[in-house]
């Protein structure tokens, strides 16, 4: 049943002529999205249903969170990369007044493996005292021997990091046959890559506010990126059941995944010492330093291709950086195919805090290098980047998404205005294009329950447990209900962001609404029918099959009545439906291309990027409004990555030597270009898609290539900062004498 | 950041007292300071490379934040003058244009609402090493410049000691090109010094960027009346919110037949203190400003740079910058 007749009454002028008309309404017996073009709301550009609370600082974040009786906690952290603690004296710290427990992390003998790691923690009644106390704690290093680069790590007898080198590379491919397919080819490019350390930067630290006071149970608010990852956590420290709550975030991309981290750890263990809530914050140095990074990269490239445009063979030997994590990074040739492929990949490990995931983990640092690499290429063969691309895109349903994706962008940049010879030009203000393409899972899971309450006043409640990354979560999901249920936004109220709720899934691999939206749907068309049986005998219709909700009304037989009056149908207690995940609601497999056009001052190195835009496919747009604030601030964070972001270490000393806001360069208001979002619609996958990664993968890349199409110089290592295209215009200056 | 007494002062007078007294063989960073807008002052505090055991606020004292006429057709300004106050005022927008430039170069708007002129002078280096705590580097009383060699892209290309910090201000520069004067309050009074006498370098006193003894406030600046043009050039690596990599303030006074009768150029960014360049200054006397003779005078100026490892590229950097400066004024 794709399609059923309701009868209603015929309106003249708005009101009821008396007669009966008869309406086509799309109804399939189960929770369908229906025609793409169809929707009322969904795939409409939806204003967040949170943006009054969050414009005018209302809404509650963690930091916010406040409950009574409350101590705060405070970290100590090791300032060398690698050292045993000979001795820590807690004593002067216990004698503050103020300051109520003192706990040793690390003890004496044992060792700190970076720069940041927590030693000890402090709880007080306030956030100053704690400090004064952390900082009355005597912590007394026997200085190790440590490394901090790659190129340290990867020398012979290079210290060793934590358990072991934990380097074991896996390979594929027969290299020497790749090599000699290589150097067989029409043209040869062999070139490294560099990308350093990332940090997620999110404006709110990580946040913990542990509140327990020795009863049966607790309540522990953490800014995480899962719910349903805080009782586990929480009950191992508390040993008792723990309710989670995730208020309003301020931000994730992958740094809040890990259950309630350091601070939730510390924070709860203080509080159960102290059968008092505690609440723990990193300060903006401690994110930087130990609440882990976005792992760096080194790529080690020999490509051949030939001049018809055919990549024949390459051969990559590629090291992630991840400080004591694994720091992997995606497979090479990326989206591309090549007849001989030879891929390395090896975890090198450096005394610094681990990676974690950052927003498409390991992506943004493969997509930059293999796709400098693809233009170094295309530029040596002769070929437009854009075709030479396309020629060695797989042939498949992926490759047809490109194909499409690069004609789209190609299209809103002006491609075929660019600039012809790298560098040439008058003046020196030189203006190029580049681009880049990308690709990501996105895909749901089944995790998350949702229910639809309808009570007989005819309030709209849905609640899940899941959190809102800042994605947009609690306006698809009130649109959802909305829509099913022919309601207004403002008809129906969401709950969400506490184990209270239904389960729901960390936000992690842009899942959250390929999980979430299809068991929204499911519990909203599973309320749907329960109240069209309830509402049926007061319009006479037969059976629920005759009954519709539209424009507020419920209608059948001829009739309609207000959605409120027909909630008098409901009992007392309530209407309740629960949803699941539909495996048919969702899908799997994004794809972007991103475009940038950026303006070489070749007398500065300064590159101001002029115009960027984004082609994504993610199957349904849920919101196209938030969709698009997602490809944009894909873009955003990705030119911030091509032109301003890197940690710096210092070898030597082995310490990070800009873990703060001034020195770790975010882009700003006026390093913004023109950004344009481009909804791939010819994406015909009727399914939800997670879309919010995927969307800073290319835009590196293509900003690093639009700067090569500027001015000539090939910047080989994000970021591009001044220094280095002023540097590679000297060199270049230098061959060409 | 450590407790600390907060003193209003209510005179020049007073806030001279409030600072007293001094130790002279106490450390420099634990002594009793002064507070303007505190942009720099309380994040120093928070990170605690400077503990004083009292702030003493300027903010208070009348009369300190006014721009007033010296009757000869120049400017005094007081210390707590905002740097948002200084940029709007019409007299410093009409005659000394290179001073507007170099005060919207400043920061943010935010701390440009709150900073002062006062402590735009006397703010402490940005050298990485020096911000952070856990490194006791030359400047704070340690042993060695940890930035000389190693991470440098940000510090000096001109040797003036054993610490390679660059001077973090953007109005010193544009000041010292416009011949500008500070007065100087202690407790022996006032005194009224050219301001390139006020800044000192690593060789002079290694844990201090200017000749003010503890105890002693900058209360006002003067910029005398001039006929010439002035502009501020300042490259930021990123435009929304940075300190200089380089910048130029020049003043080019012409001739009625276009040829230089005077010229003053002075570098930020690239020196421990604002880098006067007489040499560069000397070579265009006389002459028309062309693309050559600029580009002549940048050589000049940057002739005796001394990069160290990663910030050689501040040499064609400020080669530009002064080129255009000079052509920008010519036109």
């Amino acid at each position: 049943m794709a399609t059923k007749t309701i009868k209603v009454p015929k309106m003249l002028n708005g009101a009821p002529t008396g007669e009966v008309d008869t309406i086509q309404v799309e109804d399939y017996g189960v929770a369908t999205w229906g025609p793409k073009t169809k929707h009322r709301l969904l795939n409409t550009h939806l204003p967040r249903v949170d943006a009054p609370n969050k414009t005018t600082g209302t809404a509650i974040y963690t930091h916010d969170v406040k409950v009574p009786g409350m101590l705060h906690g405070r970290l100590v952290t090791s300032i060398h990369a690698h050292a045993r603690i000979t001795s820590i004296d807690i004593s002067a710290a216990q004698k503050i007044p103020g300051v109520k427990a003192v706990l040793p992390i690390v003890a004496a003998g044992g060792e700190v493996i970076y720069e940041g790691q927590a030693v000890a923690a402090v709880a007080a009644t306030t956030p100053e005292i704690a400090l004064d106390g952390a900082r009355a704690i005597v912590v007394k290093y026997q200085v190790l021997p440590h490394v901090v680069t790659v190129d340290d790590a990867l020398k012979p007898g290079a210290p060793t990091v934590g358990r072991g080198p934990g380097r074991g590379g896996n390979g594929q491919g027969n290299q020497q046959q790749v090599e000699a397919a290589v150097a067989a080819c029409d043209a040869v490019v062999e070139a490294e890559y560099r990308t350093p350390i990332l940090h997620h930067c999110c404006l709110e630290t990580h946040a913990v506010v542990a509140d327990f006071r020795g009863g049966p149970n607790a309540t522990v608010y953490v800014s995480t990126q899962a719910t349903f990852g805080i009782p586990g956590d929480a009950q191992r420290e508390l040993g008792v059941p723990v309710t989670g709550v995730v208020t309003h975030m301020g931000g994730g991309f992958g740094s809040k995944g890990g259950g309630i981290g350091v601070v939730g750890q510390w924070a709860c263990r203080l509080a159960k010492q102290l059968n008092t809530p505690v609440k723990m914050v990193n300060t903006r140095r401690e994110e930087f330093l130990m609440t882990g990074n976005g792992p760096g990269s080194l790529h080690k490239f020999k490509a051949g291709a030939n001049k018809n445009g055919t990549l024949v063979a390459i051969s990559t030997i590629q090291y992630g950086m991840g400080g004591i994590g694994n720091g992997g990074i995606a497979a090479q040739p990326y989206s591309y195919v090549a007849q001989n492929v030879f891929r390395q990949s090896t975890s090198v490990n450096t005394h610094e805090d681990s990676s974690v995931p950052m927003r498409a983990p390991g992506h943004p640092q493969a997509c930059f290098a293999m796709e400098s690499l693809m233009d170094e290429l295309a530029y040596k063969i002769g070929m437009d980047p854009v075709e030479f691309r396309k020629k060695n895109l797989p042939n498949n349903a992926n490759g047809t998404a490109w194909h499409r994706q690069l004609d789209a962008g190609a299209k809103a940049i002006g491609w075929a205005n660019r600039n012809a010879t790298p560098g040439g030009g008058a003046g020196p203000l030189k203006r190029g294009m580049g681009c880049a393409i990308g690709s990501w899972g996105g895909g749901g899971r089944a995790q998350c329950v949702v229910d639809v309450k309808i009570s007989q006043d005819g309030s709209v409640l849905v609640t899940s447990g899941s959190q809102d990354l800042g994605t947009g979560t609690r306006t698809y999901v009130r649109a959802i209900v909305a829509e099913e249920l022919g309601l207004d936004m403002t008809a129906v109220v969401e709950k969400i962001g506490s184990t209270a709720y239904g389960n729901a899934g960390g936000s992690g691999g842009s899942t959250t609404t390929a999980s979430l939206a299809p068991a929204v749907k499911d519990a909203a068309y599973n309320a749907r029918i329960a109240l069209a049986k309830l509402v049926a005998p007061l319009l006479g219709a037969a059976s629920a099959d005759e009954v519709w909700f539209d424009k507020g009304q419920a209608m059948g037989n001829g009739k309609s009545i207000p959605w409120k009056q027909a909630c008098a149908a409901v009992p007392a207690a309530g209407l309740s439906a629960r949803g699941q995940f539909v495996g048919a609601l969702s899908g799997n497999g994004a794809h972007g291309a991103s475009f940038a056009e950026v303006e070489v001052d070749t007398d500065t190195g300064h590159v101001r990027v002029t115009k960027m835009c984004h082609v994504q496919d993610g199957g349904l747009i849920m919101n196209r409004l938030t969709a698009e604030s997602q490809i944009n601030g894909g873009m955003i964070q990705s030119l911030g990555m091509a032109l301003f972001e890197g940690r710096v270490m210092d070898p030597a000393l082995g310490i990070m030597l800009n873990p703060a806001f001034n020195d770790y360069k975010l882009p700003g208001a006026m390093e913004m270009p023109e950004l344009i979002p481009i909804i791939d619609d010819g994406d015909e996958r009727n399914v939800v898609i997670g879309i919010a990664e995927p969307a800073n993968i290319p835009g590196c890349g293509a900003v690093a290539n639009a700067v090569f199409n500027a001015c000539g110089v090939r910047v080989r290592e994000t970021p591009i900062t001044p220094d280095k295209i002023l540097n590679g215009l000297i060199e270049l200056r230098r061959a060409k004498a | 950041m450590n407790n600390f007494e907060w003193a209003n002062a209510s005179s020049i007078e007073s806030a001279v007292k409030l600072l007293q007294p001094v130790d002279p063989q106490g450390d420099p960073d634990e002594m009793a300071r002064p507070i303007g807008g505190g942009q720099d002052l309380l994040t120093s505090m928070k990170e605690y490379l400077v503990r004083p055991p009292r702030v003493v606020n300027l903010k208070t004292i009348a009369g300190l934040d006014q721009i007033k006429p010296d009757g000869k057709g120049g400017l005094r300004i007081g210390a707590t003058v905002t740097i948002t106050d200084l940029y709007e005022n019409a007299d410093v927008q009409a005659k000394f244009p290179g001073l507007a430039e170099a005060a919207t170069s400043i920061a943010s708007p935010q701390i440009r609402n709150v900073g002062t002129v006062g402590g735009n002078l006397c703010q402490r280096p940005r050298c990485w090493y020096f911000r952070l705590e856990s490194v006791q580097c030359i400047k704070k009383g340690g042993p060695v410049c940890y930035a000389a060699g190693g991470q440098n892209k940000y510090n000096a290309i001109f040797n003036t000691g054993p610490s390679k910090i660059v001077h973090p201000s953007d109005l010193a520069p544009m000041l010292i090109a416009l011949g500008a004067t500070v007065t100087i309050f202690g407790t022996e009074g006032a005194r009224t010094i050219p301001m390139d006498t006020f800044f000192t370098t690593p060789n002079q006193d290694v844990r201090k960027e200017n000749i003010l003894k503890d105890g002693e406030i900058v209360t006002e600046v003067q910029v005398p009346a001039t006929t010439a043009r002035s502009t501020y050039l300042k490259f930021k690596e990123r435009e929304s919110y940075d300190f200089a990599l380089s910048a130029v303030a020049a003043v080019v006074e012409f001739a009625l037949d276009k040829t230089v009768r005077n010229a003053r150029l002075v570098l930020g960014g690239v020196a421990s203190i604002p880098w006067h360049v007489p040499a560069a200054e000397k070579s265009l006397i006389g002459k028309t400003i062309t693309e050559d003779n600029a580009a002549a005078a940048a050589t000049l100026a940057l002739a005796n740079a001394k990069p160290l490892e990663f910030n050689a590229y501040k040499v064609p950097l400020t080669e530009t910058l002064i080129r255009r400066a000079l052509l920008k004024l010519n036109a």
